[in-house]
């Protein structure tokens, strides 16, 4: 049979080559319209019959009638039920991604029966785990990362809202024709509320250049990484090689990219500067909000100035009694100061051009002054001013501040100093300055504790000067608090007292707001598309209206007429509903495939994005056809159809090999055998958490900063700005939780085959390396959590070294050891303490760190 | 495995389910491919990535298209973008104009202009050895080896801003997510050398390049082609030495208690072939942690090969060490080696948009003589023939100011320097030409596609032919529509 398949693909590659050789050069017929109806993926899917079995003893499920149909055909035997002990671990991982304890397997196994199995299976389905195991593999997907990429590989603000999002919505069982909607449609949805803008911060999670060599380049660039990657994961389809000319293997011609990219056009991309989070706050709620916000400040503006009248009155007559006072109060040699205030909590220098800020405004003054904060803690920064140069030559700037600082001179960073800290740490740099105005910038954030900002330059012919308005002599509100009583009437201290009450009132008003990166429109009225000749945007051909690619009928959709106020055009939704009609020929198909894939190790369709011609033929297409119409029939949800592949007996096979078929089948093409697989990098890290009881199973919320090895900090251009900090408690969340800096990745995930976040990662790749081993036996990380391990064993067995090694092994492998692994395990405590001079302390850690490498603890039976 | 050959023309695609995809090279051993390659039971990951590469391991050196020239390849990477101008491509007319304002277009950091102020170059120029190539004042040392290299005067890239620029001459495309030059040398040729990784990075000490680890990334391809960072001090690798204080011995005794463990595990699991690969993987790092300081034992040099690489000179010490360690691990084995001169941003690299003067001299200053000492000391071990080094940018750098004042100069995508030497790589040649001022290729413009062409070939490959299934294309380090290998400069 897999022969037959071999060759049916063969004949259809061919089929390819031939159409493409008489097209390639005329382009004149597409060859969609000869070849599409005979592609197996192509056709209208249609639930096939379950397999009648001659011996119907073994399946459990018409899963097993399909698996166990084939088997026979080809003269392989399935493989005996695996003992209950790997079938509990396989399910843990398989469902929540996390071991389970070694007490609950004992008492699984202890217990086991067929209810008691399917008991297990539910109440795995109904923890908060199986989200975050799930959850994973579409954030792999939909290649989800949490900054930009290229050289600022800039924070993309909020964006763990949407891992949340994916998160809940497979703990919620939400179907999946539910699910796409959101994501790509969620704003144009009826009722749409927070959850469903925040779905749409798929359009948000790609690579962006915010520096494009070519901008319209750069926006076709952005286009097609949505094209690409929407028709990858949804469809199971490389439409992104259609981009420049007719898909070379599949019957994808190049106006069906352009018609696909027309859904997305009116989609704002990225833009420098520009605050791409948006409310999700109800439409009425976020307009109260903001009426709230514009009149508060509003009254904070009023009030400032009616005190800062006061003051001018104070400094008027202050000065007849103090002529020296205000000689240093020297003018600014910065002009058109203009500062924006942001409201957030920053442990570095956030990318501020990203962000929305709270509240902005001119300081006439001209100098650099965080007294126009509207809170001491958790804020920050952006002052942007025209910095005079009087003459060419050497000017040397001095910055001291408490928090982070980075000083801009003309564009270019002239100091930094990032991060949580302290004043009386002055930076300073010599520079070469030519005359002229330029424009300078200084960023700066305050966390907690503390605060503080000193700036200052000096130059040819002038000692240090403030840039900054922080001294304690310029501190004209402290001297209204000192000498008020001396210099203004009592009427004007009261009234001062009252402003002053009213403003903190104002100032502590606060109105809260909810954001998240969502995508957004241009407006009701989408640009024309046109076909870009060979890819280039500066070649536009035909217009082309939206529509569904050809191969799968390809019509042109009706499209909405919106109203002119509504702040989309509404095709994202056009496609979403065609993309979740129970006809669709992929959408359920490529899913189905999916959740086999990782349920099993591999996909019926082994190309799980490449469903077309050139991807691979379906090993049991009977059975994903099944699959699929079951899933759609069943109203889309996955924890029914999960339930079924899990209590199948396909999945319950041993991993063992047999001689046989083997023989006939090495590949295990027809699933005579369940697949052994390594732990994938998340795995890993979490089951090393988990056995030494560090883990913390804490759910959701923002990304969090696992200290990063120096090493690989050294590696990127601002190794002192690379990576943020966490409490300790954060270091151990599950890995899902870890912040995803696309140039700046853990060691330990990347040389276990991290997902690669620049495009759709549809199978993690499961490679054997040295570097592997070097990292799990010398890495600080693997060193420290063997200790936590050891230190778990020491205090739950004190003074009890054969319970200790017992429950080492035990917590690896989830199995009581052997006795002669007990025995070796012994003996190598004996060579540590012999040969090696250690106690048993470090003995018992030695073994730890040995367990941590175990195959057995890293492969799944 | 009936062929090792990384096939790519389109009709390749009928065979492609046997050998296309197979993933190849890497960092992992001999024995190690050995045992997985052949009789292997494969685990269900035998398929990865796009689902349809096999995973009958990597790792045997495969058979080259084509006689290879070169064996390894040292790339030079001058981060931020050296002036073509101001070293290797002597425009006389530019002196004259220095502070005149003239038309000329550009398109660089500071965008699209029409007119701009001249800077002249601030240092001359002289013709040296029997081919007479004008190299300025910055490099004395390199100029007594020109008649060993051959300059490219008309390099062209697709950006000139350095995030883009940067991905472009490492893997051919101003998008992130391709495979870096490296990473395809070592997928195509597989390894030499089981104990070393095949693809070596050295950063400068002020830190990485722009967008980091993309620059020498595997991509779309598994992480065992991506680069492995070596640093100049200490242990070359991370995580290569035990943690703190297990001795080597020690250690080793782990390793065989771990064997006895895994061999009871792998005899539960026979014939399982990733299981026994993981084993082996072990015995593998315990070697390489005795070979790879080795390897980088720059100490270990006699004085005067120190002397040189300018090791005796503060200035010089730190790339010159560099230097000796990319010949050592040339003579180890090791397929490409990149070496950063610049790192970090504004001046602790090349990208002089400020005052051109100060910059050029500090960064040729500090390399100038180590490079010279690593072409001489190839030759001398007759290594040279069989390794090309690679010296350039992201890009060069425009002949006008950026800004009103001072001498720096903006970048420039549309016509550069960059040169080779060795690997059968003619000598005492140039080839191209920008205009007059500098600003753009005029004569037999190359891009930078064409310069990975030219390194394929010389090392065995055709550039036009090796590629990778990936997202429903053949995707090759010279892009789909292909390019030619710089001719002229091939021996």
């Amino acid at each position: 049979m897999f022969r037959t398949l071999h060759l049916r693909e063969l004949f259809q590659i061919v089929l390819a080559l031939v159409l493409f050789s008489s097209t390639a050069f005329t382009q004149e017929t597409s060859p969609a319209e000869s070849s599409a109806p005979s592609h197996w993926a192509f056709q209208p899917l249609t639930r096939p019959l379950v397999p009648q079995m001659s011996d119907s003893s073994w399946a459990q499920n018409p899963i097993d009638a399909f698996i166990f149909n084939k088997l026979q055909e080809q003269g392989l035997s399935p493989a005996p039920d695996t003992n209950p002990a790997t079938l509990i671990r396989r399910a843990h991982y398989a469902v929540t991604g996390l071991p389970p304890s070694p007490e609950a397997v004992q008492a699984f196994v202890a217990e086991y029966s067929e209810e008691r199995y399917e008991a297990l299976i539910d109440e795995l389905l109904a923890s908060p785990h199986y989200g975050e195991q799930w959850g994973r593999h579409w954030l792999d997907l939909v290649r989800y990362a949490e900054t930009n990429g290229y050289e600022r590989d800039s924070m993309k603000p909020h964006i763990w809202r949407y891992r949340d999002y994916v998160i809940n919505s497979f703990n919620q069982d939400k179907p999946y024709n539910d699910f796409v909607q959101e994501q790509l449609a969620g704003d144009e949805l009826e009722n749409a509320g927070p959850e469903q803008l925040i779905a749409t911060g798929y359009y948000r999670l790609g690579l962006w250049d915010d520096e494009p060599a070519d901008p319209m380049q750069g926006k076709f660039d952005d286009l097609d990484d949505i094209v690409s990657t929407t028709a990858n994961v949804f469809l199971g389809l490389s439409i992104g090689c259609a981009r420049c000319h007719d898909h070379k293997i599949e019957p994808i011609p190049q106006d069906d990219y352009y018609s696909f990219l027309a859904f997305f056009h009116n989609i704002q991309g990225f833009t420098r500067g520009k605050d791409m989070a948006r409310s999700i706050l109800p439409s009425d709620q976020e307009k109260e909000r903001k009426d709230q916000i514009s009149k508060n400040r509003k009254a904070i503006n009023d009030l400032n100035e009616k005190l800062q009248g006061l003051e001018q009155v104070f400094l008027v007559r202050y000065r007849e009694d103090h002529s020296t006072f205000g000689q240093d109060l020297a003018p600014s040699d910065m002009t058109e100061m203009h500062y924006r205030f942001y409201r957030d909590s920053f442990d570095v220098l956030p990318d501020f051009d990203m962000l929305r800020h709270e509240n902005e405004g001119d300081l006439p003054h001209g100098f650099f002054d965080i007294s126009v904060r509207t809170r001491n803690t958790h804020y920050g920064f952006v002052f942007e001013a025209m910095l005079t140069v009087p003459e060419a030559g050497e000017y040397t700037f001095y910055l001291d501040s408490d928090d982070g600082t980075r000083l801009r001179l003309d564009g270019d960073e002239i100091i930094l100093h990032d991060g949580v800290h302290g004043l009386n740490n002055e930076q300073k740099t010599t520079l070469q300055l030519v005359a002229g105005t330029f424009p300078i910038r200084l960023d700066y954030f305050q966390k907690t504790s503390g605060l503080g900002l000193k700036v200052a330059w000096s130059g040819p012919g002038f000692e240090r000067r403030p840039l900054s308005f922080d001294m304690p002599e310029l501190d004209i509100p402290k001297l209204v608090q000192e000498h008020g009583a001396e210099y203004l009437s009592e009427k004007e201290l009261k009234q001062r007292a009252f402003y002053q009450k009213r403003l903190q009132d104002r100032k502590n008003f606060q109105v809260p707001g909810e954001f998240a990166l969502a995508v957004e429109e241009f407006g009701a009225e989408a640009p024309p598309t046109h076909l870009l000749t060979r890819g280039n945007p500066h070649a536009p051909g035909k217009e082309v209206p939206p529509a569904f690619p050809t191969a799968l009928g390809g019509h042109v959709p009706d499209l909405p007429v919106p109203d002119i106020k509504s702040t989309t055009t509404g095709r994202r939704k056009v496609l979403a509903d065609w993309l979740t009609r129970p006809d669709n020929q992929l959408t359920a198909r490529v899913l189905m495939n999916r959740i086999w894939q990782y349920n099993f190790g591999r996909g019926i369709v082994r190309s799980a994005n490449d469903f077309g011609v050139g991807g691979m033929a379906p090993t049991h297409p009977e059975l994903l056809n099944w699959l699929a119409a079951d899933f759609v029939e069943g109203g889309w949800t996955l924890k029914r159809m999960q339930k079924m592949l899990l209590l199948s007996r396909t999945f319950r096979m041993a991993s063992d090999r047999h001689d046989a078929n083997y023989a006939k089948d090495p590949d295990n093409n027809f699933f005579w055998h369940f697949d052994m697989r390594r732990l994938t990098a998340e795995e890993l890290r979490d089951s090393i958490l988990a056995a030494n009881g560090s883990i913390n199973l804490k759910l959701g919320g923002e990304s969090v900063y696992p200290p990063m090895p120096k090493e690989i900090l050294a590696t990127s251009s601002q190794p002192e700005n690379a990576w943020g900090k966490s409490p300790v408690e954060d270091h151990t969340r599950r890995t899902i939780y870890t912040h995803v800096k696309r140039s700046l990745l853990a060691p330990l995930l990347t040389d276990f085959d991290l997902a690669d976040t620049d495009s759709s990662c549809p199978v993690r790749f499961s490679t054997v390396q040295p570097t592997q081993a070097l990292n799990l036996m010398n890495s600080e990380f693997l060193n420290k959590q063997a200790v936590a391990l050891g230190n778990r064993v020491r205090e739950e067995s004190p003074d009890d070294m054969d319970a200790q090694l017992t429950r080492a092994i035990a917590l690896c492998s989830q199995r009581q050891p052997r006795a002669n692994e007990l025995e070796q395990a012994h003996q190598f405590i004996e060579d540590m303490k012999r040969d090696f001079g250690h106690n048993d302390q470090t003995a018992i850690d030695r073994f730890c760190l040995l367990a941590l490498n175990l195959n057995e603890f890293i492969f799944l039976d | 495995m009936k062929h090792n050959k990384p096939v790519n023309s389109f009709c390749g695609q009928v065979d492609r389910r046997d050998f296309l995809r197979t993933t190849g090279g890497g960092f992992t051993s001999l024995a190690l491919s050995g045992m997985l390659g052949t009789d292997g039971f494969p685990g269900n990951q035998a398929f990865a990535a796009d689902g349809m590469s096999t995973f009958k391991n990597p790792l045997a050196p495969k058979v080259v298209h084509m006689p290879a020239k070169a064996k390894s390849c040292i790339f030079l990477f001058m981060y931020g973008g050296p002036s073509h101008v101001d070293t290797f491509d002597h425009k006389p007319r530019l002196y004259d104009l220095d502070g005149k304002t003239i038309q000329v277009k550009t398109h660089g950091r500071g965008g699209h202009k029409n007119e701009g102020r001249i800077v002249g170059p601030k240092w001359s120029f002289k013709q040296y050895g029997e081919s007479g190539a004008q190299v300025s004042e910055l490099f004395p040392h390199l100029a007594t080896c020109v008649d060993d290299m051959a300059f490219i005067k008309s390099m062209t890239a697709d950006s000139p801003i350095h995030g883009s620029a940067m991905l472009m001459m490492n893997s051919g495309r101003i998008l992130s997510g391709a495979p870096s030059m490296g990473s395809w040398l070592n997928y195509g040729l597989g390894t030499a050398n089981e104990n070393l990784p095949g693809y070596v990075v050295m950063l400068d000490k002020t830190g990485g390049p722009i967008s980091g680890a993309k620059n020498w990334s595997s991509g779309f391809m598994p992480a065992s082609y991506q680069a492995t960072v070596f640093r100049p001090k200490g242990d070359p690798i991370m995580n290569l030495k035990p943690y703190g204080d297990m001795s080597s011995k020690e250690q080793y005794r782990m390793i065989q208690h771990l064997n006895h463990f895994n061999g009871r595990h792998l005899a539960d699991h026979v014939g399982n072939s990733d299981l026994a690969a993981r084993i082996a993987s072990y015995e593998l790092a315990f070697k390489m942690q005795s070979e790879a300081p080795e390897a980088v034992d720059v100490d270990s040099e006699p004085e005067h090969i120190k002397r040189l690489y300018g090791l005796d000179q503060e200035r010089t010490e730190d790339f010159g060490r560099k230097c000796i360690m990319a010949r050592r691990l040339v003579e180890r084995g090791v397929r490409f080696i990149q070496v950063y001169s610049g790192g970090h941003h504004n001046d602790n690299n090349w990208d002089a948009h400020a005052d051109l003067k100060t910059n050029h001299d500090y960064h040729a200053g500090n390399t100038d003589k180590p490079i010279a000492g690593l072409l001489k000391d190839l030759k001398q071990r007759g290594l040279l023939d069989e390794t090309i080094v690679i010296w350039g940018g992201e890009f060069g750098r425009q002949p006008t100011a950026e800004y009103a004042e001072g001498t720096g100069r903006d970048h420039n995508s549309k016509g550069f320097t960059m040169w080779m030497a060795g690997g059968g790589i003619k000598g005492g040649v140039s080839v191209g030409e920008t205009d007059e001022l500098g600003s753009e290729a005029v004569v037999d413009p190359f891009h930078v596609r064409n310069l990975h062409a030219t390194v394929l070939q010389q090392m065995g490959m055709d550039p036009n032919n090796l590629s990778y299934f990936y997202n429903g294309l053949d995707q090759k380090l010279v892009g789909v529509e292909g390019a030619e290998p710089i001719h002229q400069i091939i021996a």
